[in-house]
């Protein structure tokens, strides 16, 4: 399951990235395999065609993958990169629906952004996690001040 | 604040096999909806017409430690186009350009918090394949 951090709830020593396209543009890329495919299908309905090349879903050119979108690069940022945490905020839903049900990974918002889809997280407290399995709990969790 | 578009009432532009065609009813657009549909795609395009004509900026995240903020407030009879706008906008800026009647925006982002929109100002991209031609529109947002 993945991870949700607040801005006040970051462990020292962690990196947050706020810029996506940046991080993913210098260094994921470079981390990508096969398990990107479905990813890129299903978010930016691209296909995969090599490590730095995808074909559009927009008459089939064969484009840079710096051209994949900003929420299909966030997954992917915290797909292969479970050290660290990554913003959000850009995602649009079809891309939060995914990035809820990855296996790992760190997430971070100013503000409560849920899958509706979500089914279970764990959340970072001050000092220990806990783990919610219901939206209106996440949300709730999310908005308050601690 | 809801006002009629300031600058331009219709933004087109051509891209080799793409055609921009949106359709501005008010004088901030905000764009937002599902990744992957084109958005950063449409506002690249839209920046090859503003090194054409003065009206038009454009800032996305590589602007982000820059002026952006400065250059906007003083800025009249311009039409900013902003991407990222989650990550470059905040509150004081979404509450500056709320109120700003010299000035027209496209933001495309996800968050439209702050910039006093109602549902009906909430736009989404649509794209339609024309032969060889794909077109990108604006649709109201299904929210």
């Amino acid at each position: 399951m993945i991870t949700v951090y607040k801005k006040k709830n970051i462990p020292k020593g962690i990196e947050l990235v706020k810029l996506n396209d940046i991080y993913f543009n210098k260094y994921t890329v470079e981390l990508l395999d096969e398990r990107a495919v479905f990813y890129i299908s299903k978010i930016d309905a691209s296909e995969y065609v090599s490590k730095y090349m995808i074909k559009s879903r927009f008459g089939g050119e064969v484009l840079n993958i710096d051209k994949l979108s900003t929420g299909c690069k966030t997954l992917l940022n915290i797909f292969y990169n479970p050290d660290i945490i990554f913003d959000i905020r850009e995602c649009g839903e079809n891309a939060l629906d995914l990035i809820y049900a990855l296996p790992e990974g760190n997430i971070y918002c100013d503000y409560p952004l849920i899958s509706f889809d979500m089914t279970v997280v764990r959340v970072a407290e001050k000092k220990e996690y806990r783990i919610i399995d219901e939206y209106d709990e996440l949300k709730e969790w999310w908005a308050s001040e601690n | 604040m809801k006002i009629k578009p300031v600058i331009f009432d219709k933004i087109q532009t051509s891209h080799t096999s793409f055609v921009v065609d949106l359709t501005t009813d008010n004088n901030i657009t905000f764009i937002m909806g599902d990744s992957g549909v084109g958005k950063s795609a449409v506002f690249s395009f839209l920046q090859e017409i503003a090194a054409e004509d003065k009206r038009i900026r454009c800032f996305n995240y590589l602007d982000n430690k820059k002026n952006y903020k400065t250059t906007i407030k003083k800025s009249k009879g311009k039409l900013f186009i902003i991407d990222n706008a989650d990550v470059l906008l905040d509150d004081n800026m979404r509450h500056y350009i709320s109120l700003d009647a010299e000035n027209q925006y496209v933001i495309i982002g996800r968050n439209p918090t702050g910039l006093l929109l109602s549902y009906d100002e909430l736009y989404e991209l649509e794209s339609t394949k024309e032969g060889n031609i794909v077109r990108f529109t604006l649709k109201k947002c299904n929210i």
